[in-house]
């Protein structure tokens, strides 16, 4: 058995045998002039056509050897009338055949000659021939044969400036021999999908997409037709061509040949028959992806609008907006089994084209958003995801577009659309805004529009009814609320009280972020604010103020409000830190109660809710960096902080870091600028006691062999003296240095102490220092002198 | 010839909401052998960002840092040098060179790499380097005022390292150099 | 044997020549052996003027009683074989009896001679027209000899020549209707018409217009008929749908068609059918049968 393809070769094979054959001696007849046999023989050539058993694929390979063929019987044919044959004889001639194919492909050979000839009108001779072509009512049969009379009659339409040109409006016969032409291709080929079983339905819907550019070759004839002006277009052509295409009744032709229309004519003559071309939508098959169809009729004139500005004025002309938007609404009306997802993307099609055309049309834009509520209003929130991408892609347009959220601000529906998205998308969409506000680097300047934004991105602010938190992703959840934080830079306003206003309008809207989103939002919030105190920290006093101005006291205690709420959630670190660079920026501003309240509430923190002792570690480092840099505090308050930063050092867990912590502590009493504090004593006794700490780390290593060598701890130590050494603190003496060199060198030559090649790399390179410091010279030398080593 | 990117203190999104857009379309893939952070980034997103611009990236802890896996300091050799990095708020006082100075002693390395006051400096020391890139955000900062966005790009050829600074400036990318030139005897010592 | 052919020869030639037989308009004519021979051509009411050539054989006397010249036509029917029924017998007597030793030539002239029907050589049937030379003679046999020649009969242009229309079909099957734009064509012309299909529930595969003629011969229950088909022209190939029309342009010079005869002299009738058949994918055929009218129209060339 041969399966169906194998068959399909063998008969194609016997087909080209066939006409081969009987090519042959046509060919013989031609070159003896023998007229009779000639047709004879190519009437039995053409007769392979006739077969039904090959698939529209194959017998378009017959079919183009056939059309090679008649060529050569043209010429033959256009000789004999040059030799004095009558081209009328000819032409009934051909008509005795008895079979009706090949009759009328020798019909159309000879009419091609008859034209030529201009014996007759070629409007008389076109019309006969696309009439006789009726007898073919086989579909794929008469798809090619009426192929083959638009072939040969392409170059022989009596169109204007044609050699074939008839006495008046002849380009009326032309336009209307293409026509009928074109009517008769759709109908078959519409026909041909009720050809043969139904189970290969789809087969067959595959074979017949692949014969639709016969179909719409006409529509291209008639596009390339001189005399097809505006007026005849408008007139005669497309409602002749929609009136075909509407009645035919089929999907796959109405939605080929729609678009062909639109990609075929002229961009101005879409224009000028908006009307009549959208009128046709609605009555097409429901079935009809008509949303594609329109989006590449508002693609054309988009670009169409691009091209020049000169058209934009008839674009308004025609009303083309009013005229599109009626046409979508008419169209989701129509279909009503349309799901709405292709509503949906109409209507981003639609805005495209307004966005690109009426760019300065607001209000449209608005308009179209608006129709997308009415389409999804009295509907549950979105499931559909394919439907939610498109209002994500009607939502972020504008945004393109404008590259300006604060345009898209202004429409009021802008918000009224995302409200029928489901959370999540509702987030994604959230997240679009913020990135094309980062992207563009839109500054959003007022707190209305903060406001507004806020609202609009109110899925990502605080939890939506119905989301339960556990289901939040972790990693897309950080990536949202971050993006928030980065949002928050983009908000900002040169005047301090405008500038003031958007932070409390910002601040309102993260405080119902709940515990999982504040430490993402209160970070930025506190650090944005600090901005403002740093802008005003000149001005602090002499703003010769009407109302209350903004001051720093004022925006300090809205921080401290702030930070509280993050540790309440607790996230006490952060809060700490927080803490810290308000105290630094207070004590920046000369506001000692408020640096130092900042600093209680850091230290409360680090009292009771700091407890892992890496984290303390870092805690006291930053309070200790931060504390060493304070001018604003007095002896006593100074004093209090201080006296419990060194208590909190001497505490923590491990004995080196401990060590380390003490001797940072060092600095804070002694500042080495000029009005800084410079208490060479405590100082003293805070390296002291850090060598007291080395000492106990040491025991311990004894102990326990093999921990990290503490004779590091003494070289930092070492280190530290050399600092205030050179500083000038007088209770650092030489002497002290030297004791300190030696006792390290013994500890490293101590048989308890594990070697420690770090150890010993900074040791030499402290020695290294000292040497350097030696040798340098001058009152740095001279310093130096004392210390041999 | 060896290219390292030196940059840190990016505060994102703490701070600054990204890096400025001019410095993005200058850090292209392909480019650079080594990344050196000194921190705060301040999360995974930047880490990311970062390591798809070269994936041999060292960076240590800041303290805003979310990742807590980052070292507090760390060492690398590169070329003929070896480069200490650290953030830097563990070294107190702030930015104090001699304190500093005392790291690198520490770390026992040629170059040292550190940030947390926001401000770019490049010093030369005792036959060694210490490197602050800046922010390359321009992240506020309670040390410094009107911080620029920099960061550093430091040329490693032999016994020489040429350092670039990139630094915003109202806009437009200065690039200043800095040429430092390791003595062979550094290490004879040991 | 050639002294007995010597024997049985006629004793002369006669031959038949028309005086304008040179001029004269032939028709091909096929015979019963199958060859075409052309024969002179004449129709009703010519004059038929010619002369009679007797030429003695070499050394010999005819003696005669007699010679005469006939026109006959005659209907010759098969199945009657040997049956003449002429329906035009005219004589003239060319010679008073005596003896011919030479060539001897007889003018002869038959004026405006009556000839309604037109020769045909039909299936059953034969109707021709023959000058018949009889040199009559006593004991022996008479010596006779035949020249055929044709008649066709020209008609003048219809006056009246309607179209012939009609909507047939099979009840809730196909519904069509045919229109030949004449009942009456010469035969030379072109049957042009249309099918209008309006109702098709049936896969027709082709349609074809047959032409189709109809020889009747005898009369009562001796009536012989027969039906030959001798055009098959396809008009359509494929299944139409409702609402489509098909045009129809069948040119008849290339078919051999005499014109229509009816009744001729009780003896036969000729007629011929248009025949439109449709044919479906079972390969069924549905058709239907209609009479035209063929005439000969006088050439004006």
């Amino acid at each position: 058995m041969l399966s169906d393809a194998e068959d399909e070769e063998k008969w194609l094979a016997e087909g080209i045998a066939g006409l081969q054959h009987n090519a042959f001696y046509m060919h013989r007849a031609l070159d003896s002039n023998n007229i009779r046999d000639a047709l004879k023989y190519s009437a039995q050539m053409l007769s392979e056509l006739r077969t039904s058993k090959l698939s529209p694929h194959k017998y378009y390979e017959l079919y183009m050897r056939s059309f090679d063929e008649l060529r050569k019987l043209e010429m033959f044919f256009k000789e004999e009338t040059k030799r004095g044959c009558s081209v009328i004889d000819l032409y009934e001639l051909v008509q005795h055949a008895g079979n009706i194919l090949p009759r009328l492909y020798l019909l159309c050979t000879v009419g091609s000659v008859y034209i030529k000839s201009k014996e007759a009108p070629a409007k008389d001779v076109l019309k006969d021939l696309v009439e006789m072509c009726r007898g073919i009512q086989h579909p794929v049969r008469g798809l090619f044969l009426r192929s083959y009379l638009a072939q040969i009659s392409r170059d022989k339409l009596p169109d204007i400036g044609s050699e074939y040109e008839g006495d008046a409006d002849s380009v009326v016969d032309a336009v209307e021999f293409v026509l009928q032409n074109f009517t008769e291709m759709n109908k078959l080929w519409v026909r041909m999908q009720h050809q043969g079983p139904v189970r290969e339905k789809e087969k067959r819907e595959k074979e017949r997409s692949e014969l639709r550019d016969l179909v719409g070759k006409n529509l291209h004839v008639l596009s390339q037709i001189e005399g097809v002006d505006l007026e005849m277009y408008k007139e005669t052509v497309l409602p002749r061509v929609l009136e075909q295409v509407v009645n035919c009744k089929d999907e796959l032709a109405q939605y080929y040949l729609m678009d062909c229309i639109i990609q075929v004519f002229p961009d101005e003559y879409h224009l000028q028959t908006l009307e009549t071309l959208l009128g046709a939508c609605p009555q097409l098959q429901p079935t009809v992806d008509i949303k594609t169809v329109l989006s590449r009729l508002m693609e054309r004139l988009s670009n169409y609008a691009a091209s020049s500005t000169e058209v934009l004025p008839e674009f308004l002309q025609v009303e083309a907006f009013a005229k599109l938007s009626n046409a979508i609404g008419k169209v989701i009306e129509a279909q009503v089994d349309m799901p709405i997802v292709g509503a949906i993307s109409l209507y981003v099609s639609l805005l495209t084209f307004t966005l690109r055309v009426h760019s300065d049309r607001l209000d449209y834009v608005d308009q179209v958003l608006g129709a997308c509520i009415k389409k999804l209003s009295g509907k549950a929130k979105l499931e559909d995801n394919k439907a939610t991408k498109q209002i994500v892609a009607l939502l972020s347009a504008p945004l393109e577009k404008y590259n300006d959220i604060v345009t898209a601000l202004k429409l009021s529906n802008y918000p009224r659309v995302m409200d029928h998205l489901d959370t999540g998308t509702n987030k994604v969409m959230a997240v679009v805004i913020i990135q094309s506000i980062m992207k563009n680097t839109t500054a959003i300047s007022t707190s209305d529009k903060v406001e507004a934004l806020f609202e609009l991105i109110k899925g990502l602010i605080k939890d939506m009814d119905g989301t339960p938190a556990d289901e939040l992703d972790d990693e897309d959840f950080k990536e949202e609320q971050n993006s928030v934080a980065r949002l928050i830079h983009m908000l900002f306003n040169e005047d301090p009280e405008e500038m003031f206003k958007i932070i409390c309008t910002v601040r309102r809207h993260i405080l119902q972020g709940g515990p999982t989103r504040l430490p993402f939002t209160v970070p930025p919030l506190v650090f944005t604010t600090l901005k403002l105190v740093r802008r005003l920290q000149g001005q602090d006093g002499d703003v010769a103020g009407e109302e209350v101005p903004v001051t720093p006291k004022k925006i300090f205690q809205l921080l401290h409000q702030t930070i509280e709420a993050l540790s309440s959630v607790p996230s006490p670190e952060l809060a700490l830190r927080l803490y810290l660079q308000c105290a630094e920026a207070a004590n920046d501003c000369d506001l000692e109660p408020v640096a130092y309240e900042f600093f209680t509430q850091a230290f409360i923190l680090y009292e009771e809710e700091i407890a892992d002792s890496k984290a303390q570690v870092t805690a006291i480092h930053l309070i200790i960096g931060t504390l060493q840099r304070m001018n604003a505090f007095g002896v006593e308050n100074r004093d209090t902080l201080t006296h419990k930063a060194t208590g909190y050092s001497a505490k923590l867990l491990k004995k080196p870091d401990q060590c380390r912590a003490v001797y940072a502590c060092s600095h804070l009493f002694w500042v080495d600028d000029q009005d800084g504090i410079k208490d060479g004593e405590r100082v003293l006794l805070c390296l002291k006691r850090a060598l007291r700490i080395a000492n106990a780390a040491q025991q311990m290593a004894n102990v326990t062999r093999g921990s990290s060598g503490p004779v590091t701890l003494f070289v930092e130590i070492l280190n530290k003296y050399l600092y205030f050494f050179e500083k000038g603190n007088p209770q650092i003496t030489s002497k002290a240095i030297k004791d300190l060199v030696e006792l390290i060198m013994t500890e490293m030559q101590s048989d308890n102490t594990t070697s420690d090649p770090s150890a010993d790399a900074f040791f030499a390179s402290t020695l290294r220092y000292i040497q350097f410091q030696k040798q340098k010279g001058g009152a740095m030398g001279e310093k130096y002198e004392p210390i041999n080593v | 010839m060896v290219l390292v990117l030196a940059l840190g203190d990016l505060h994102i999104p703490h701070r600054s909401s990204d890096l400025p857009a001019k410095f993005k379309s200058m850090l292209v893939p392909g480019k650079i052998q080594h990344i050196i952070c000194t921190g705060n980034l301040c999360i995974k997103e930047v880490h990311d960002y970062l390591k798809s611009l070269c994936p041999d990236m060292h960076v240590t802890r800041g303290e805003y840092d979310e990742d807590a896996r980052y070292p507090e300091t760390k060492t690398l050799t590169i070329g003929q040098f070896k480069l200490g990095l650290c953030h830097g708020h563990q070294v107190i006082p702030w930015g104090d060179l001699d304190s500093l100075a005392m790291l690198q002693r520490q770390l026992d390395v040629d170059i040292l790499v550190t940030g947390h006051t926001h401000q770019f400096k490049a010093y030369k020391h005792e036959g060694g380097v210490v490197i602050n890139p800046g922010s390359a955000t321009g992240a506020y900062s309670s040390i410094t005022y009107d911080v620029n966005p920099s960061f550093v790009l430091m040329d490693i050829d032999g016994l020489r390292v040429v350092v670039y600074v990139y630094e915003l400036i109202d806009g437009e990318v200065k690039v200043d150099k800095i040429d430092f030139k390791k003595t062979a005897t550094t290490h004879a010592a040991h | 044997m050639n002294y007995l052919i010597g024997a049985f020869k006629p004793p002369c030639n006669i031959s038949i020549t028309f005086a304008d037989g040179r001029t004269r308009k032939q028709a091909s004519i096929k015979k019963e052996n199958g060859k075409t021979a052309m024969v002179p051509l004449f129709q009703s009411h010519e004059n038929i003027v010619g002369e009679v050539s007797i030429e003695p054989t070499q050394g010999k006397k005819v003696e005669h009683n007699g010679v005469k010249i006939e026109l006959l036509g005659q209907i010759e029917l098969y199945f009657d074989r040997g049956n003449f029924y002429d329906f035009t017998s005219l004589v003239r007597e060319l010679d008073v009896p005596g003896d011919i030793y030479e060539t001897k030539r007889y003018p002869f002239e038959f004026s405006s001679v009556e000839m309604p029907y037109e020769s045909y050589n039909g299936v059953n049937v034969r109707l021709r027209y023959i000058l018949k030379v009889t040199i009559s003679r006593n004991y022996v046999s008479n010596i006779v000899e035949y020249q055929d020649f044709w008649v066709r009969n020209y008609t003048p242009l219809p006056s009246i020549n309607n179209s012939i229309k009609m909507e047939v079909g099979i009840e809730d099957c196909l519904h069509i209707e045919f229109e030949y734009n004449k009942s009456k064509y010469h035969l030379k012309d072109v049957i042009v018409g249309k099918i209008y299909f309006l109702l098709v529930r049936i896969k027709i595969k082709n349609m074809e217009l047959e032409i189709r003629r109809r020889e009747s011969t005898g009369s009562g229950p001796n009536t012989y008929v027969e039906t030959e088909t001798l055009a098959k022209f396809e008009l359509m190939d494929g299944a139409p749908v409702r609402g489509e029309s098909i045009p129809i342009r069948l040119f008849l010079s290339p078919y051999e068609l005499t014109p229509t005869y009816r009744n001729i002299n009780n003896k036969f009738s000729v007629k011929y059918y248009l025949n439109l058949v449709l044919v479906d994918e079972e390969d069924r055929r549905y058709f239907k049968q209609q009479e035209i009218t063929m005439y000969r129209l006088l050439e004006t060339s």
